[in-house]
């Protein structure tokens, strides 16, 4: 009898699921709800922001560099991005492969990023600049210079996003409210706030994209 | 980029009303330098900013982690028409006060719609500026 009650009691206690290991961020990035296609460009934006700064400061370098073989071409492409950011210098092979070989142009893309942010391979950089998809040469040409200079751009972005996001503040800019305020860099790298000069006169901001 | 080069044309107005005039990049310095100080797009055509070297008259910021942008709302990290696209381009006005006021979210819908959205900040920003 008592061995019976012993028995159930361990059956009672006993967690009826078993509690999830909590997913890598590169993991997280592969079941976003809505990974970054077309399609999908108006949904989701919350969680990829969120997403893409977890692999950029969490991620480690070894899932990193695995993820360059992934067969989704999104995680291959942060993985490179963030390879890139991370200064991986290990990664350079790797990198100049899927600028040369890989068969989807956003990896390539960010692959040709994450070379240039590195300052290596720059002979593989020409080559992109003569990639068939116009996507391509058109980051080579514009991240081609960032090799020979001697300003650390991986260091910026990962002091960017080390800063984290904190994802009640995302979209909170709103018609009727006070102006959240953010950080940005001055082209010549330094500091700039928004709160310097809110409420002191009017003001147009626009964010842009390189082409729109 | 046409609507950084239509506030150009309309620098004036704004320098009038003592506004400042920003233009954010979800880029390193680099990146966002080359924007300002290049014309890739527009130069070189027969098109009304063909023949200048730099187009760009708003301050330009870099946003490096894309964070500023994630807090206006912007920010999408997403493929689009072949490219690869960190915001959906967005203009904000802020008053006096620092309230936010207007918010334009260009349509590109026709070839010259970059003028009537330049066109409704400028009016936008004499109100703010009241």
């Amino acid at each position: 009898m008592k061995r019976t009650v012993l028995i159930a009691c361990l059956l009672l206690l006993a967690p009826t699921t078993q509690s999830a290991e909590p997913l890598s961020p590169i993991e997280s990035y592969r079941k976003l709800d809505f990974p970054p296609q077309d399609e999908n460009f108006e949904k989701g934006w919350k969680d990829r922001v969120a997403a893409d700064y977890d692999v950029i400061n969490l991620a480690d370098l070894t899932s990193l560099r695995a993820a360059l073989k992934d067969g989704d071409p999104f995680v291959r492409s942060i993985a490179a991005y963030a390879l890139g950011v991370r200064s991986d210098k290990a990664s350079a092979d790797a990198l100049a492969e899927l600028v040369k070989n890989d068969k989807e142009y956003v990896v390539r893309i960010r692959a040709v990023e994450a070379l240039a942010l590195l300052k290596m391979k720059p002979e593989v950089i020409e080559s992109a600049k003569k990639d068939h998809d116009p996507g391509v040469p058109f980051v080579a040409k514009l991240v081609a210079g960032q090799v020979n200079s001697e300003i650390d751009y991986a260091a910026q972005i990962r002091h960017a996003y080390a800063a984290g996001i904190d994802r009640e503040a995302m979209g909170s800019a709103v018609v009727g409210k006070p102006a959240p305020d953010f950080t940005a860099l001055t082209l010549d790298g330094k500091p700039f706030q928004l709160s310097s000069v809110l409420g002191k006169k009017p003001i147009a901001i626009y964010f842009a994209a390189f082409d729109g | 980029m046409h609507q950084q080069a239509q506030l150009r044309l309309k620098k004036d107005a704004v320098e009038k009303l003592g506004a400042e005039a920003y233009v954010v990049m979800a880029l390193d310095t680099y990146r966002t330098k080359v924007f300002k100080e290049e014309n890739w797009l527009l130069g070189g055509g027969t098109g009304p900013f063909g023949k200048e070297t730099s187009i760009v008259y708003a301050t330009p910021l870099s946003d490096p982690a894309g964070r500023a942008s994630a807090i206006y709302g912007v920010s999408r990290r997403a493929l689009r028409w072949g490219s690869w696209v960190e915001n959906y381009p967005h203009w904000f006005v802020i008053d006096r006060k620092g309230i936010i006021t207007y918010v334009l979210k260009p349509t590109f819908g026709t070839p010259t719609a970059y003028q009537d959205d330049v066109d409704n900040v400028i009016k936008e920003l004499e109100k703010a500026a009241r």
